[in-house]
């Protein structure tokens, strides 16, 4: 790291205090965000910034990277009071932030996303000065090498666009990494990452740690917070309910600190599987996705698939919702053999498919909630040339109630709503259509403890009704709460099944690891 | 591993995907395919003559074009420049032709860029304070400057120009008389579209604003998050556009020898149009100064070389609307994020 930028500060001695925060408050039109939070955070350790959505995490963080004032309270940064930063105040500092949207120029190249900043930091923010492209390509090679990424200069003049999400994230981690800050903020680095690059990225935390930089993550995922370890703070309604080492807790303290209630972290799964067959997939293949996958369901069953991000299992997901339909094999549902051409096939014949990234793939979020869910029965509504609008609001409010979408009235956009209640609203939608057949990619992407245990609630229910479900994902606790059976792909094939009950979180991880196929 | 996979690449030989990578390769080839069209048909287009004819077109559409470049790489649009030109020509010259009628070409110059610089400017604050889409704020400044040209600084041509701006419109770089008597020249002012240029690609490729602009027309919230300065952006760019509108607005009075008022306002699409063919996108972040050059030189080629082999003015439009939508499917191949 010869020629990066630098900011100009001392390194602190580990241990030392970084950056403390008095009595923050923020309000956004009366309803108060945080409510005088104050925490402290000491060079070269390691914390987790844990809550529900709607804690308050994201004003905070935006407040310590400077994207939003607070309304009152006092930031210390080396023991210099601000009243508040601005965000090139805070780069100046020496934090950094990688945004949960990752917040990378999409027309920009690799190179000057991940180095740009350090440039204009470096300058003040003064923008009318030379660019140094060498000391750009340097910066970014350095920190590309440390992320695990490649530095040679095709990659460096990729624009951010062409590559894909995993690849996106790592370069947003570059970008926290390329200049030498006391403090990296990782909002939810992990959501788009393997378990291999979830490693790679723990060890690189732990090279910052050693380099006296303090890493604060925001995270949903207890089990990876509990396997990285440090310090704890925990925000509930805007305010601070727990601080202090990792080791002194719990995972369901932690959970009850979060929520404010017990929840249950054992096994959701109630009801067994009906002896009925309901959907069969013999032989199915897709070229460059998957190949001779066989399996079947039963009414009332729960099934999990999963496998690691290019094992297959999103590819399947989407020919059983006919996104990208199957090129070769059969399909048989209730015993009658289907096509799936396209997803309204799969909708008609009552296969419901809920996609993994519901603000890009799923939800239209300026649009009211009624409007969400009633897209999907459009034809049921019609009443002639018009829909029936009445009959709209009303199956629309007994989804509402159904789920436990926590609204006032179905006519507010799903973008003001917290991301739980937006999943929800997803599965609404869906199930509206009365399915037969429910495939759920990933349903608890990003959204917190509380939110996770409702849809499981939910997910329980439905198939003790005689829904068929289908789980895909890698979310290991997950599918092991809520199914009856565990489908393990690997390289566009089945590797392996197994029957949860008996099975352990560790024995499932090995498998996803393994390299040969036992099946 | 994916962790190590490299970007998704197809072929590194393909035509196709080198002009998705360079979409001013696009405007190149049709350059050179109209240009060999037009040769083949009339051997008069390759004449020096001709070829000066089409740099000394090239030149005020060139300044104007390398303005909106800027803007539409902030990922704004500006569509009040012919408007702000022509305000600046007209009183530029009014006010010379009454204060000081003999200066050098240099004060009309300075006077007709400050008002360019002025009115930029304005567009570029009331774009950023209110957070106002730029095409409607400069179709309402367009309007403004327009109506306040005409309602209160004057309505008739001006024909005997200052003594400085006459002069420097008939300075000519290059002048021969050809084998048929006629004279070929080209002018002095095609150097300011050189200078233009080139100070514009610095700006662009060498320094950290030309990198921040192109940030702020990738996205405007990544943009504050990582402290660019958007409001410094925002004021830059139109506030070169508007400086090199009262630039190209002055030269082409001085190389008309007129001062009209009514003059280029109508003309700013095919501006727009040579900037977006050459390879900037209207939603912001791209464009280059070599693109934009390509696309000027082909839509004043279209606009005034296509006469040459017969082909009526009216279908001169028909024929910039195909090549735009040819272009747009090419350049829609490009991925967004």
């Amino acid at each position: 790291m010869t020629a990066s930028p630098q900011n100009d500060h001392q390194p602190l001695k580990p241990g030392t205090e970084f950056l403390r925060l008095e009595g923050i408050t923020k309000a956004f039109g009366g309803v108060k965000a945080l409510q005088g939070v104050s925490l402290s955070v000491r060079a070269g350790e390691i914390y987790h910034l844990l809550g529900e959505n709607g804690s308050g995490k994201s004003t905070l963080i935006k407040i310590i990277s400077g994207a939003q004032p607070p309304d009152g309270g006092t930031l210390y940064v080396r023991g210099v009071p601000y009243s508040r930063l601005t965000a090139l105040q805070s780069l100046e500092v020496g934090i950094e932030t990688v945004y949960q949207d990752l917040s990378l120029f999409p027309n920009l190249s690799v190179a000057e996303n991940v180095a740009l900043s350090a440039q204009l930091v470096q300058q003040g923010g003064r923008l009318a000065r030379p660019l140094n492209w060498k000391a750009l390509r340097q910066t970014a090679e350095a920190a590309l090498r440390r992320v695990g990424l490649r530095d040679d200069s095709v990659f460096l003049e990729t624009p951010v666009a062409d590559l894909p999400i995993a690849v996106r994230q790592l370069v947003a981690i570059a970008r926290g990494i390329a200049t030498k800050a006391t403090l990296v903020i990782m909002d939810e680095p992990t959501a788009a990452l393997t378990q291999k690059e979830v490693e790679n990225l723990i060890g690189i935390v732990s090279d910052l740690r050693k380099d006296g930089v303090s890493v604060l993550f925001v995270s949903h995922k207890l089990d990876e917070v509990f396997s990285i370890g440090g310090n704890l703070l925990i925000l509930r309604d805007g305010q601070k309910v727990a601080e202090g080492e990792l080791k002194d807790y719990t995972k369901s303290q932690v959970a009850y600190l979060m929520t404010g209630k017990a929840l249950d972290q054992t096994r959701y799964r109630s009801s067994a599987p009906q002896k009925e067959g309901l959907l069969e997939v013999r032989e199915l293949g897709r070229k460059g996705g998957f190949e001779g996958v066989s399996f079947a369901l039963q009414k009332g069953e729960v099934l999990g698939i999963t496998g690691l991000l290019d094992s297959g299992r999103n590819e399947l997901a989407l020919a059983l919702a006919g996104v990208r339909p199957a090129e070769r094999g059969e399909i048989r549902l209730e015993g009658r053999s289907i096509q799936i051409k396209n997803p309204s096939d799969a909708l008609r014949l009552g296969l419901a498919y809920v996609p993994e990234d519901r603000l890009t793939e799923g939800l239209f979020l300026q649009k009211p909630i009624r409007e969400n869910i009633m897209v999907s029965i459009l034809d049921e509504l019609l009443r002639g040339y018009q829909l029936d609008f009445a009959a709209s609001n009303e199956k629309a409010w007994e989804m509402v109630k159904n789920l436990h979408i926590a609204t006032p009235n179905v006519m507010i956009p799903v973008q003001s709503l917290s991301g739980g209640n937006q999943q929800r609203v997803m599965v609404a939608r869906w199930l509206a259509t009365e399915p037969k057949v429910l495939i759920l990619n990933g349903p608890t992407m990003g959204v917190d403890v509380g939110s996770k245990d409702a849809l499981y609630r939910i997910i329980q229910n439905l198939s003790s009704q005689g829904l068929g479900v289908i789980i895909v994902g890698d979310d290991l606790p997950e599918l092991l709460q809520n199914c009856d059976r565990i489908l393990v792909m690997r390289r566009g094939r089945l590797a392996r099944e197994f029957m949860v009950p008996d099975l352990s979180e560790e024995t499932l991880t090995k498998e996803l690891l393994s390299e040969t196929s036992t099946l | 591993m994916a962790l190590t996979s490299p970007p998704q690449t197809r072929s590194p030989f393909s035509v196709w995907q080198a002009l998705v990578q360079r979409p001013e390769l696009l405007t190149l080839t049709l350059v050179l395919l109209l240009a060999l069209v037009i040769g083949l048909i009339n051997p008069v287009f390759f004449t020096p003559q001709s070829l000066f004819d089409l740099l000394r077109a090239s030149t005020v559409t060139g300044i104007f074009a390398l303005g909106v470049l800027l803007v539409l790489a902030a990922g704004g649009i500006d569509v009040s420049f012919t408007a702000i030109a022509a305000f600046c020509l007209y009183t530029t010259t009014l006010l010379v032709l009454n204060v000081a009628p003999d200066a050098p070409f240099a004060l009309p110059l300075l006077i007709s860029i400050g008002f360019g610089l002025l009115l930029g400017l304005l567009n570029g604050l009331i774009v950023h304070r209110f957070r106002a889409p730029s095409l409607i704020v400069t179709i309402g400044t367009q309007y403004m400057i327009r109506g306040f040209l005409l309602a209160f600084i004057g309505t008739k041509h001006i024909m005997n120009i200052p003594e400085g701006m006459d002069r420097f419109g008939r300075w000519s770089l290059f002048q021969f008389t050809t084998a048929e008597g006629a004279r070929a020249s080209l002018p002095v002012a095609f150097l300011l579209l050189v200078a233009v240029a080139l100070l514009t690609w610095w700006i662009l490729s060498r320094t950290l604003l030309g990198r921040a602009i192109y940030a702020v027309g990738g996205s405007v919230p990544i943009a504050e998050r990582l402290g660019i300065p958007v409001r410094s952006v925002y004021l830059f760019v139109f506030g070169y556009a508007g400086l090199l509108a009262g630039l190209g607005g002055l030269v082409h009075a001085s190389l008309n020898q007129l001062a009209n008022p009514f003059d280029l306002v109508g003309t700013e699409l095919d501006v727009i149009a040579a900037v977006v063919l050459g390879g900037a996108r209207v939603t912001g972040g791209t464009g280059t100064v070599i693109g934009t050059l390509l696309g000027v030189v082909l839509v004043v080629m279209i606009n005034n070389s296509l006469i040459l082999i017969g082909v009526p003015s009216t279908w001169q439009k028909v024929v910039i609307g195909a090549i735009i939508l040819l272009a747009s499917g090419v350049f829609s191949r490009r991925k967004l994020a």
